[in-house]
């Protein structure tokens, strides 16, 4: 594997994601949702109550890309960390066209990392413009008010849009984590419905074994455990723990997903 | 010494308690133009896979232009090139998008290169049309012309006029013709005999995943059998039953009905009568020429393990024996 190969795989499937209507799509969806959100809790009396920070949505516009952290974590992060991943292998299976990308002058190694390189970065730009937009959207169509925070002390927004930012980073690991187990998906069921689908899934499964009185050994190695690691940064005084402990987990998925389906991918026959 | 351009000795390869390939020798010159032939099923596709590296072999050794590729060295030494089947491509991106694409993969950003490939497969005029628009035999070409640009010194194509008309196989075949003739060596998969015939200067015949035989096509055309004769009877399949169960005569049916007897003069008279004796009636009987047709009709007509060991053996005692035997 060298550096050379793999961005230059890279920048292909770069070319390629950029060339697709579907991607196109999650990127925009990305960027105009928090808008219809935000104006949708403007011009209606209604708020989301049972949702983090849902009863200050129309008090104050910083509250508006934490509501959003919180209902991604739900469907959203799993979808969009698995739309790439999913598909970036698999889809090489529908159009038939292994060999003719195994022809070139790159080993598979190159192949398999910029492909992976490709669809974690897509993750991390889907989930960075939804943050960026939820915060444009708040604060331009609510306004740039004060917070209560989980502690009930109010913040002014300043400091709040540095922990906002902070909490929509603390996802990025889990949300890498699933990106490495649509991969996995991708590779061994050489089917992108399978590959977006089955993250969706495990991620739904694993949700709603949250919600039930399970071994706490299942419930610390559970990759969403990272999409609710935020609430600590909303605190007085803040904790960290849950954010390290998401971050070492998802970093084990990472590698487990990633190395089982970098070694189907090396010993994979194609066509044969 | 020239440097062989393709060099596979003892090739094998399984799939669960199938052998599709059972040490299968290739060897292929620069500027040569070989042959690959057989039945559906022979093992040539899965072959040209395991040349490629896109399937791994179980034993043997495999040398592209001078390159030792170890089993696990899925990687395409740089002047190798080629395509197995109909080759695929992204049907949301245009011909030329593709291409593109591939060549920055190989390193190279020229767009020049791009449009000279496509202008010599003959696809300038579609290349801004998406590739999921083309026909198999539009993709053919673009595939041809991927391969193209790897500026190849050794080419593999698997079938490369099947899906092309008269005028595009012939260009093809012409184009194939120019890159041997510049010191590329291609290496054709093909079931038209006469395509190889006018193309090919070195042939080899692989059947359920043996060489059969190897050589030059006029040593290998010899080796074809010398007395064929075309048969059609009231009934050619219990004339095919009743030819088996004579060691001294081959039969297949032919592709345009009847059978192909491949059998000495005293040996088809007593089949002849045979067939009277059994009932079934003997509509016409012609001979035919020797010719690398009815060698693969012969060959294609030998499914059995030992009838294979037979048929090389046979093959290896005919007069004259100018082919390399496997």
């Amino acid at each position: 594997m060298t550096l050379r190969g793999v961005s230059a795989v890279m920048s292909v499937e770069w070319s390629k994601l950029a060339a697709q209507i579907k991607t196109r799509t999650v990127l925009a969806a990305c960027v105009a949702s928090p808008f219809v959100f935000a104006v949708a809790m403007r011009v209606q009396s209604n708020v989301p109550t049972d949702t983090l920070f849902g009863r200050a949505v129309t008090e104050s516009g910083v509250a508006v890309p934490l509501v959003v952290l919180g209902f991604a974590a739900l469907w959203v992060f799993p979808i969009v960390a698995s739309i790439v991943g999913g598909d970036v292998f698999a889809a090489e299976d529908r159009y038939g066209t292994w060999p003719t990308l195994l022809m070139r002058s790159r080993t598979r190694a190159d192949i398999f990392a910029g492909k992976v390189l490709a669809a974690l970065a897509f993750s991390v730009l889907a989930i960075v413009l939804l943050a960026a937009s939820s915060v444009a959207a708040g604060v331009l169509v609510i306004g740039r008010q004060p917070l209560i925070d989980l502690s009930g002390v109010l913040r002014p927004p300043g400091p709040v849009l540095v922990r906002v930012a902070l909490a929509w980073a603390s996802v990025l690991p889990s949300a890498a984590g699933f990106t490495a187990l649509a991969v996995l998906a991708s590779v061994a069921t050489r089917s992108s419905a399978a590959g977006i689908g089955l993250p969706v899934v495990a991620a739904l499964t694993m949700q709603l074994y949250a919600m039930v009185d399970g071994p706490e050994l299942i419930r610390r190695s559970l990759i969403t455990s990272g999409f609710g690691a935020w609430h600590g940064l909303l605190a007085e005084p803040s904790y960290y723990a849950p954010i390290a402990h998401a971050a070492i987990v998802s970093g084990l998925y990472l590698v487990v997903c990633l190395t089982i389906a970098y070694r189907m991918l090396q010993h994979r026959d194609i066509g044969g | 010494m020239t440097l062989l351009a393709l060099e596979a000795v003892g090739v094998s390869k399984r799939y669960g308690d199938r052998d599709v390939l059972r040490g299968v020798d290739l060897v292929v010159r620069p500027g040569e133009l070989h042959g690959l032939l057989g039945p559906n099923g022979a093992g040539k596709t899965t072959l040209m896979r395991v040349l490629l590296g896109l399937v791994g072999r179980d034993a043997g050794t495999v040398h592209l232009l001078g390159h030792r590729v170890e089993p696990t060295d899925r990687h395409m030494p740089d002047g190798v090139a080629g395509f197995v089947e109909t080759p695929g491509f992204y049907p949301y991106l245009s011909g030329r998008k593709n291409l593109a694409l591939l060549a920055r993969l190989d390193g190279d950003r020229c767009p020049a290169r791009v449009d000279e490939v496509l202008d010599q497969v003959g696809l300038s005029a579609q290349a801004d049309a998406l590739a999921g628009a083309y026909s198999a035999g539009m993709r053919q070409r673009l595939g041809l012309a991927a391969a193209l640009l790897r500026s190849p010194r050794l080419l593999f194509l698997d079938e490369p006029t099947s899906s092309l008309d008269p005028a595009g196989a012939r260009d093809v075949r012409a184009l194939a013709r120019r890159l041997a003739d510049s010191g590329t060596a291609v290496v054709l998969s093909s079931h038209d005999m006469a395509e190889v015939e006018e193309l090919c200067s070195t042939l080899t015949f692989i059947h359920h995943g043996h060489v059969i035989v190897s050589g030059t096509l006029d040593g290998v055309r010899m080796l074809a059998p010398s007395r064929v004769h075309a048969l059609h009877t009231s009934d050619d399949r219990a004339a095919l039953d009743l030819a088996r169960h004579r060691p001294d005569i081959t039969a297949v049916l032919a592709a345009g009905g009847g059978l192909e007897i491949f059998a000495g003069v005293d040996a088809l008279d007593e089949y002849v009568i045979s067939l009277g004796c059994t009932g079934i009636a003997v509509r016409t009987l012609e001979s035919r020429t020797r010719s690398l047709e009815s060698l693969f009709l012969q060959i294609a007509g030998n499914n059995g393990a030992g009838e294979i060991d037979t048929l090389k053996a046979e093959l290896a005692d005919r007069e004259p024996v100018p082919a390399v035997m496997s």
